[in-house]
């Protein structure tokens, strides 16, 4: 096994220029504030986990992030572009694409079909042009299958399996198949909640990797919630620590193990 | 891009808090436009309020029906998520269950008072049991096996067993309006406050409905049955884990709606002195209606909603016309499910999604 | 208990007999003999009268397919659309404005009457678009409820609509008193329908209709298709399935769901306007909330979602209706002895077969694939070819 530290190779410094920047971003659900004015920055091209102990609110930010959740105060700014009060779908348009902590594929559907959902946002086809099939309709039509099954063979989904419903799939392909139609929106940012839940060390190792991969290969920025240390430490450039709604530490992974607030709301005041 | 700091915006739980308001009063606020209207009409036409009054009061008599109704819909709404579409034309048969008997037991217009009483109590009783026993039965065989499927089946079932009850009053008593011998004189004045005759109908919906509604609030509060029930409602994972029955639990909920229905039948009978196999659907979305603007699943915000759209059913029958009553009412339902689903006493729903 | 195993583990492609796949010469065969039946028939026949009312029906019913089987959206007002159709075919195809004096595309005889008369071809697409209209006003307070309050929301519009239907002889709501609908006497007689360079609709010859009313359904009939593998037939299945997940894959959801209600609206409308022509009457009592649930009960018993399964529900439930039960069954009763007229029984039947329907087979006779596995309990747990039980 090797160690976090040899691992754990940033590419670009944190100081770059930011793709997503929240400014006190708070969410109040009556007299519950869940999450308390974290102001956050994910830097382009870059790979920045979230990391706290159950019920910290990290979900709920993913979810002020990406529009499900209106935010109570504060802002959220995605490439430039103020999207505190933009609908998901406009978001997602936009850019941002995400999983969910629980696999929500449309399970009756294919895994190709999945993935053609996910192109929604990208494909142009109308009423009038979907009824009566216009040559510009089936080419996009052709060349989004043509796409779907590109990226879930980039993802690791064996061919025989892309027309196979998503709930009869295995869970591992169901994971690949979520972060695929993810990606088939051509985000710039792809935010993935837990995405090694349920993941032996081996897959955990896997998905780092490809982590990388498509950092690399696609530009994108991505931005993690995972409990997994060995995947944060191994992975991050930048790893954020919430706790009880609040940010309590931010910085590069080896810094924020070893501080002791993160120490604390993990394991309790010692002694 | 380089993004400046961007100031934190004014505090938007005011926001949440003004729409909660809004929504709420402006409510209140839409249920009042008819009577604050006629009200006026009536001060400028009358010089007195005394019209408004005895509409006021004939629909809190009427209303005390929709409430008992109303209460069926939202118990069973509130433990399983259900809209028992059926339910209006259980108190249908509660009618004519209570029409029959009227007969069966020889009841007259010239029985005097003592065995008249006995045998309303008797007719009463019958009436919830049939009701009760009849709704229980319904959810045994079409909403139990079909609790875990999507909210369509068991919608589309409701539906289907509203219209197998409605064959079956059809059946029973034909198509046409049934008069039910007026028994206990319902339109006799007894006495008369500030203008408003109250009549021995109003009394009778009073006399009868007050006390099931006192013993179903406390009964829901406070027995261990009633407990069950809302810990149900509220968990019903958590609720089997603490060892209550769930399936008897909804069991006594349907059980207890039914009661409900059956007394709401017998009244309507003695009260409107007419039954008839198609009045369970008007009623049924009446009462729905009122279940939904007091808060869907909240006992009390049944008994509310009932009275109140008592009261505006009443005025929109008196002065705008009964063609155009349902329209009105169904109207209000929208409104309040688009604007304020949670009622005026109930907390706030799950949206979609 | 039964045991029902899940079939629709992979989407296979479509068997073949060489280039055409199977289900597709199923199809065309189908297609060929309803477009020659008439020719087995009596022109004017009952059989005729109802094979033209059943074509209508699958009008309808793959109407509100789009809005319940696709969209998942629980629709229970669809008479609503109906009405509007026949409604706009009433005061665009009549005399019942009799002071105004329009005509535009009409034959001979009926230049000369008042009143405003306009042919079908061109009232149908204005009463599909001013449906599709309604239908997106009628849905758009449904946007934000839950399953089951869309159902209270959209049966209460349609009960407001019948409502209006019945009592707008004089006035709108008490204002006013301006005769719209004729209440219950309704409208009547309606122009028939005139298609140039074929032969006249009259009683006596329902071919014309007949066809007509096929033509109308293909044409409905390869909308769904088309629609269905589209990028925005697929959307309206991921609503139905998650609408969270949907949004945030960027299905832009109001509006994808307001289309679902416009274009199933469409439809209604469309058929609304030719039942108006067809039975020469518009008036009230044929806009009831049971009208609604029969074109539902179609959908169910047929698949939800199913497009064929769809025409095939909606084919059978109206044979049931106007051929099963009042000609072929109704001298059961006093045949083992009983003294009741099955048609006074239709309400209650009507009713049992759906709880049946729902307790004993809720995906319908030819299940939509993926419906399937929805409705038999097929989730998402990653799980190897899943066994289900289907509910005793």
């Amino acid at each position: 096994m090797s160690t976090p530290e040899a691992t754990a190779t940033p590419t670009l410094p944190p100081q770059g220029a930011a793709i997503l920047e929240t400014n006190h971003l708070t969410k109040q659900f009556g007299g519950l504030t869940a999450v308390d004015g974290v102001s956050f920055r994910v830097p382009e091209r870059s790979i920045v986990s979230i990391i706290g102990p159950n019920g910290a609110g990290k979900t709920t930010f993913f979810n002020m992030l990406t529009g499900l959740y209106k935010p109570t105060l504060g802002s959220v700014v995605f490439d430039g572009k103020n999207v505190t009060t933009k609908r998901p779908d406009q978001i997602t348009a936009l850019g941002v694409a995400r999983t969910f902590q629980n696999i929500r594929l449309f399970g009756t559907m294919s895994a190709v079909e999945n993935v053609l959902v996910g192109q929604h946002a990208r494909l142009r086809a109308s009423v009038f042009g979907s009824i009566f099939r216009t040559p510009r309709v089936r080419h996009e039509e052709r060349d989004a299958q043509v796409k779907a099954r590109e990226v879930l063979t980039y993802v690791g989904v064996d061919k025989r399996r892309h027309d196979d419903a998503a709930s009869f799939l295995s869970y591992g392909d169901q994971r690949r198949v979520e972060i695929a139609r993810a990606l088939a929106s051509d985000p710039k940012l792809l935010l993935l909640d837990e995405p090694t839940a349920g993941m032996n060390p081996q897959e955990s190792e896997g998905l780092t990797q490809f982590m990388r991969k498509l950092r690399d290969d696609r530009e994108l920025a991505i931005l993690l919630i995972e409990h997994d240390m060995k995947v944060v430490m191994g992975v991050s450039e930048q790893v954020t620590v919430l706790d009880h709604g609040e940010k309590i530490a931010e910085g590069e992974p080896m810094k924020v193990r070893n501080d002791p607030k993160v120490v604390e709301a993990y394991l309790g005041k010692q002694g | 891009m380089e993004s400046a700091s961007i100031p934190a915006r004014p505090p938007r739980a005011r926001g949440e808090v003004v729409r909660e308001f809004v929504s709420k009063y402006g409510l209140i606020a839409i249920l009042l436009i008819l009577p604050v209207a006629y009200g006026i009409q009536d001060l400028q036409d009358d010089g007195d309020l005394s019209r408004l009054a005895t509409n006021i009061k004939d629909g809190l008599s009427n209303g005390a029906i929709w409430a008992l109704i109303a209460v069926g819909y939202t118990l069973v709404y509130g433990i399983i998520e259900l809209i028992n579409f059926a339910h209006g034309d259980l108190f249908m048969l509660g009618s004519f269950v209570a029409f029959s008997m009227i007969g069966t037991v020889g009841l007259t217009v010239s029985s005097s008072f003592v065995p008249l009483v006995f045998g309303l109590l008797l007719i009463l009783v019958v009436c919830m049991v049939a009701c009760g026993t009849l709704n229980t039965m319904i959810e045994r065989v079409a909403y139990r096996p079909l609790r875990d499927a999507p909210k369509l089946a068991p919608l589309i079932t409701a539906v289907g067993f509203s219209f197998i009850l409605q064959n079956v009053g059809l059946l029973w008593l034909g198509g046409g309006h049934r008069g039910v011998p007026d028994l206990i004189e319902s339109q006799d004045v007894l006495f008369t406050i500030l203008g408003v005759p109250i009549t021995h109908g109003d009394i009778l919906a009073v006399v009868v409905t007050v006390p099931l509604f006192f013993f179903m609030i406390n009964f829901i509060n406070f027995s261990r049955i009633g407990r069950a029930m809302r810990a149900t409602a509220q968990d019903p994972q958590a609720a089997r884990l603490m060892g209550i029955n769930v399936d008897t639990t909804i069991s006594f909920t349907f059980l207890l709606g039914g009661l409900m229905a059956g007394a709401a039948g017998l009244i309507y009978a003695l009260y409107q002195t007419d039954v008839w196999f198609f009045s369970g659907f008007t009623a049924g979305l009446i009462a729905f209606t009122a279940a939904v603007m007091g808060g869907i699943g909240n006992l009390k915000g049944a008994i509310l909603g009932g009275l109140i759209i008592g009261i505006i059913q009443q005025i929109s029958d008196n002065r705008i016309g009964t063609e155009w009553t349902p329209a009105i009412v169904f109207a209000y339902l929208v409104l309040i499910l688009v604007f304020r689903p949670q009622g005026l006493i109930g907390e706030q729903t799950r949206e979609a999604g | 208990m039964s045991t029902l195993t899940t079939r629709a583990r992979t989407f296979k492609p479509p068997s073949r007999i060489g280039k055409v796949s199977t289900s597709t010469i199923i199809a065309a065969a189908a297609i060929f003999v309803a477009a020659v039946l008439p020719f087995f028939y009596d022109s004017g026949s009952g059989f005729m009268n109802d094979a033209t009312v059943a074509l209508v029906y699958v009008v309808m019913a793959l109407g509100l397919n789009i809005v319940v089987g696709f969209a998942g959206l629980l629709d229970l007002g669809y008479v609503a659309f109906f009405a509007i159709g026949a409604y706009t075919m009433g005061w665009l195809g009549s005399g019942f404005f009799n002071s105004a004096d329009i005509h535009i595309g009409v034959a001979e005889q009926l230049q000369s009457q008042p009143g405003i008369h306009i042919n079908w071809l061109i009232v149908m697409p204005i009463a599909a678009v001013g449906a599709a209209a309604l239908g997106a006003l009628l849905g758009f307070p449904t946007l934000r409820l839950r399953g089951d309050y869309i159902a209270i929301v959209t049966l209460a519009f349609g009960e407001i609509i019948g409502r209006i239907a019945v009592n707008s002889d004089e006035g709108v709501f008490g204002i006013g008193d301006f005769n719209l609908t004729n209440g219950r006497s309704g409208i009547t007689p309606v122009d028939k329908i005139d298609i140039p360079l074929v032969d006249r609709f009259t009683t006596l010859n329902l071919r014309p209709w007949y066809w007509t009313a096929l033509a109308l359904a293909l044409v409905v009939l390869f909308i769904n298709f088309r629609l269905r593998d589209s990028r925005i037939g697929r959307a309206w299945i991921a609503i139905r399935e998650d609408e969270v997940a949907a949004i945030s894959m960027g299905i832009p959801t109001v509006r994808v769901k307001l289309l679902a209600y416009a274009m199933g609206a469409a439809m209604g409308g469309a058929a609304g306007t030719f039942l108006g022509s067809f039975y020469n009457v518009v008036n009230a009592d044929q806009f009831e909330f049971s009208f609604s649930i029969f074109v539902l009960a179609m959908i169910i018993l047929g698949g939800l979602g199913s497009i064929w399964g769809v025409v095939v529900g909606a084919i059978a439930l109206s044979f049931i209706n106007t051929r099963l039960i009042p000609d072929v069954l109704n001298d059961v009763p006093s045949r083992i002895g009983l003294d009741f007229d099955l048609t006074q029984l239709g309400f209650g039947i009507f009713g049992f077969l759906l709880v049946i329907m729902m307790v004993l087979r809720p995906q319908g006779l030819i299940p939509e694939k993926r419906h399937q596995a929805e409705l038999t309990g097929g989730g998402l747990d990653g799980g190897e070819e899943t066994v289900v039980e289907a509910r005793a």
